[in-house]
């Protein structure tokens, strides 16, 4: 079935004069059998998608028992997974803390301007981790340990559950909350008793994107001289090149990622919480605040000089303090275009490659196209680190002739994204039904022009959203850049981090600046459209 | 066609349905403009058509009714070639579209197509959406075809600047109408157009576009689970049921003569009452009751359509209301029906039943007062099951 469908689709566009053509022997499409072009390239992806995965297992089992025992139990690696577990247990609970109440003040309450605060919470995402631990440690030379560690990622991480939980709370029917009122609940026992347990969705996701960002953060913890799995295996490879050691933590740091995206799969469980009923939803009753409206938005003005302030000033100091000089520098002009030139070029790809995967799973939904969408999104929580360990490898000792070049590093970038693609692809094809291509073809357009004048022209948009947020991604990775890029290349990001290990902080001021010019824009972007996918 | 369903039904009387059917469900002559030859198709393995027969003359109008899940989308598919049929050939105007050795794709087959719910593209205008189908037309010439097939489904042209969005449901599905007509489809196909309409709308839209296919002459097959709209829209009824068309014929005679029980239940209210049928003559508990070629002697399930039984004061027949539910315009009135006779014979009906009637007159029918009635017309005999 899935051969003869290729055959006749194939035969579509090339023309045929008038009349009827013999069909290819047993011919027969099937309404529920996807085009097996399309499966093949699914699977193909899927297949480049499980590369770091496969290699950190085949190293693993590979280096055998006593390797492995010598390798990890050791209490250079105890201090390691302290480290670790000790920033993931405190950071994501702040997070989520901040997040939760943010969106609750800004969404919920009588809060003067919570228009211009529900932007300014999402803001910090704009500025890389990195960049904040650069002005952080401006501010506070002194800043290290688990302390500066926790003070910067929360910063730079608690829009990250901030967003969805806003986008959550504005799109919950508030009949809900009617009916906890008018049950007896008081203002806060209906938060706690309605509202907080609809989020519940929201705030997983989000703290497990909180956690996936701890454990694959390297420079801003590197800045700091906080060591997490990510910095040591940094470190090792520096030191030896391709050495066990390095394999062995980061097959340590995948567990880790593997349990986290377990548990959180766990507290989501199998809840849905689409809203029930139709009709028009009313726009939701926000609670007078009071004299708790000055707390209110002092907490509010203190997270976002903390997390927004610190960093533009800190910027803005230095740029100052450079001076024209900072802006001489012949590099500057050359990063940026090659930054634009990876991102461009990584959003291209990254789409074009998410498109199948997306088509697959909104036009023929079943068992393949989740395990296929499964593996993207399980390779793509795996640390930068990870995937580019796994590529230096694999490159080195399998295909020499690409090792350190660009279709490398764009390869990672790929792997990286791929979610931020997928996840908008397929919210744009589910706004272009089947129904519109069939009405496209029962005009007498082939099915390959229905494709590209309905289809792809719909969700256009959608693929330009997620387009922009890859390169969002892109502007902003250092990890794997570093390891990746061929020689000679130069991004804003691996720039700004390599005047800043100088200790030039005034050099790398302008990288900073332009990192948070190009990212200030997808950041709204991303802003804007958790708000319309909420809900969905 | 429908033989080895009945037969698992009525083991005894394998053939009734086919002399009983009251058209051939195949005529090969020439004017045939669609002509479907057991057409099969499965999803997954389950099989959505278990053999369909179908013909279609040029110019007609042809309703498939049936419940949901009766596969009757499904056939419409694969007339508009967005499916293959598994086994069976389906033939335009004489000339095979799919077959064993035939395949002519749905933009090649000059057939349109009017989903469930216009299916407007929304990136386009109401007059670029008309002009979608238009190939090789310079923009001035498109434009006026565009206005002449707007005001073909009685729309103004003013509205080929509106965005599909901006239009009613109604008008949505007249554009796609219009949209399907831009190519002059020798056949058109309607998959239940109006079901998502509401009621007023629904007859507005459905008269409207019934009388521009009409005089555009096309041939216009309609997908429907609505009995009213089927017998109301079309020249020809085929009532689909499990993948087969149960009957093919024409309103009235598919309304009063239905197949078969579920037919008869599934077009419109029935009253089936247990009859002893000797000649052409089904006794029960509404008296003799003349059935015209009865495919059995004997005991019998007789068929009448509640209009039929009216109430009248010299009536022979005598029943008891039992309760009534009234809406306005007519009543619901639940009569119990006096037994009849014993008979030693145990096949023999016993009477008694409690059967439901209309009545424009709520006052007439109390609980508890006894009625004459009067059956008019004939009956329809089924084999007892």
């Amino acid at each position: 079935m899935a051969r003869t469908t290729a055959a006749r689709s194939a035969r579509g566009p090339a023309g045929i004069a008038s009349g009827p053509v013999p069909a290819p022997a047993g011919g027969r499409s099937n309404r529920s059998g996807p085009p097996p072009v399309v499966v093949l390239i699914c699977v193909l992806i899927a297949a480049f998608a499980l590369l770091p995965l496969g290699y950190v297992a085949v190293m693993t089992v590979g280096a055998g028992w006593e390797t492995i025992s010598t390798l990890v139990f050791r209490p250079r690696v105890a201090e390691l997974l302290m480290n670790t577990v000790a920033l993931v247990v405190i950071t994501v609970p702040l997070c989520v803390v901040l997040g939760v109440g943010g969106a609750w003040l800004v969404e919920r309450t009588s809060l003067r301007g919570h228009k211009a605060w529900s932007l300014l919470l999402a803001a910090p995402l704009a500025i890389p981790a990195f960049v904040n631990s650069y002005a952080w440690v401006s501010a506070i030379p002194s800043l290290s340990g688990i302390f500066g560690g926790v003070l910067i990622s929360t910063l730079s991480y608690f829009p990250l559950v901030y967003i969805p939980v806003a986008a959550t709370l504005s799109r919950m029917d508030p009949a809900l909350e009617q009916s906890g009122s008018s049950l007896g609940l008081g203002s806060w026992r209906v938060f706690a008793r309605v509202v907080l347990p609809q989020l519940r969705l929201a705030i997983a996701g989000g703290a497990l994107l909180v956690a996936l960002h701890l454990l694959a953060e390297y420079g801003a913890f590197a800045m700091i001289r906080f060591d997490t799995f990510t910095t040591a295996i940094y470190e090792q490879y520096q030191s030896t090149f391709n050495g066990a050691a390095a394999n062995m933590l980061a097959s340590v740091l995948v567990v880790f990622c593997l349990l986290l995206l377990l548990a959180e799969s766990r507290t989501r469980g199998n809840a849905r919480y689409a809203r029930i009923g139709s009709g028009a939803q009313a726009s939701p009753a926000r609670l007078t605040l009071g004299l708790h409206a000055i707390p209110a938005q002092l907490a509010l003005a203190a997270l976002t000089a903390l997390a927004f302030g610190v960093p533009l000033y800190h910027v803005g100091r230095w740029l100052i303090a450079g001076g024209a000089t900072i802006w001489a520098r012949p590099e500057l002009v050359s990063s940026l275009l090659q930054t634009l030139g990876y991102g461009l070029a990584g959003a291209l790809v990254t789409t074009a490659l998410a498109f199948p995967l997306a088509y697959l799973a909104v036009r023929h939904p079943g068992w393949l196209s989740k395990t296929l969408e499964a593996v993207n999104y399980i390779s793509s929580s795996m640390p930068g680190i990870v995937v580019a360990l796994a590529f230096v490898t694999i490159t080195v000792h399998g295909l020499p002739a690409i090792y350190q070049t660009s279709t490398v590093l764009v390869a990672a970038y790929v792997l990286l994204f791929m979610p931020r693609s997928l996840v908008n692809l397929r919210a744009g094809l589910a706004q272009a039904p089947r129904e519109l291509d069939e009405a496209a073809r029962a005009l007498g357009k082939a099915p390959f022009t229905a494709f590209l004048r309905v289809t792809l022209r719909l969700s256009a948009p959608a693929a330009a959203g997620g387009a922009a947020l890859v390169f969002l991604g892109i502007v902003n990775e250092l990890t794997a850049t570093l390891l990746l890029s061929p020689n000679g290349t130069a991004t804003l990001a691996t720039e700004f981090w390599k005047l800043s290990s100088e200790i030039d902080y005034a050099g790398a001021a302008p990288y900073a600046l332009l990192m948070i010019l190009l990212s200030a824009p997808m950041t709204y972007l991303l802003f804007s459209q958790s708000k319309k996918a909420a809900g969905q | 066609m429908t033989e080895s369903r009945q037969t698992q039904q009525r083991p005894r009387h394998p053939h009734t349905a086919r002399a009983r059917r009251s058209s051939p469900p195949v005529a090969a002559t020439t004017d045939n403009h669609l002509l479907i030859e057991g057409a099969r198709k499965s999803f997954g393995g389950t099989e959505v058509l278990k053999g369909v027969d179908l013909a279609v003359a040029k110019g007609r109008t042809t309703a498939i009714v049936g419940p949901s899940g009766s596969g009757k989308t499904t056939l419409l598919r694969l007339i508009a070639g967005f499916e293959a049929p598994d086994a069976g050939t389906i033939s335009l105007d004489g000339q095979p579209v799919a077959g064993p050795s035939d395949w002519v794709p749905a933009h090649r087959r000059k057939v349109g197509y009017v989903a469930q719910d216009g299916a407007l593209f929304p990136h386009l205008t109401v007059g670029q959406n008309v002009a979608f189908g238009l190939a090789g037309r310079g923009g001035k010439a498109a434009a006026g075809r565009v206005a002449e097939l707007l005001e073909m489904v009685s729309m103004d042209p003013s509205y080929a600047k509106r965005r599909p969005h901006q239009l009613s449901g109604g008008q949505q599905q007249r554009v796609a109408l219009a949209r399907a007509l831009a190519r002059e489809p020798a056949l058109m196909l309607l998959d239940e157009p109006f079901s998502a309409l509401d009621a007023g709308l629904r007859v507005a839209t459905r008269r409207a576009v019934a009388a521009t296919l009409s005089e555009a002459g096309v041939t216009t097959i309609l997908v429907t689970h609505d009995q009213a709209e089927a017998l109301s829209f079309a020249d020809q009824v085929a009532v689909m049921r499990d993948g087969k068309l149960a009957q093919i014929g024409n309103p009235f005679v598919v309304y009063t003569r239905p197949a078969d029980r579920a037919t008869a239940e599934f077009l419109g209210d029935a009253v089936i009452l247990e009859a002893w049928m000797e000649g052409s003559l089904a006794t029960c508990s509404l008296g003799g009751i003349p059935v015209r070629r009865p495919p059995v002697q004997g005991r019998v399930l007789l068929m009448l359509r509640p209009e039929q039984i009216r109430i009248a004061e010299d009536g022979p027949i005598h029943g008891t209301v039992v309760d009534t539910d009234y809406f306005g315009p007519e009543t619901t009135v639940r009569l119990q029906l006096e037994p009849l006779a014993l008979s030693k014979d145990p096949h023999q009906p016993k009477g008694g039943e409690i059967i439901s009637i209309r009545h424009w007159n709520a006052m007439l029918a109390r609980p508890g007062v006894r009625l004459s009635l009067r059956v008019v017309g004939e009956g329809v005999a089924f084999p007892f099951a």
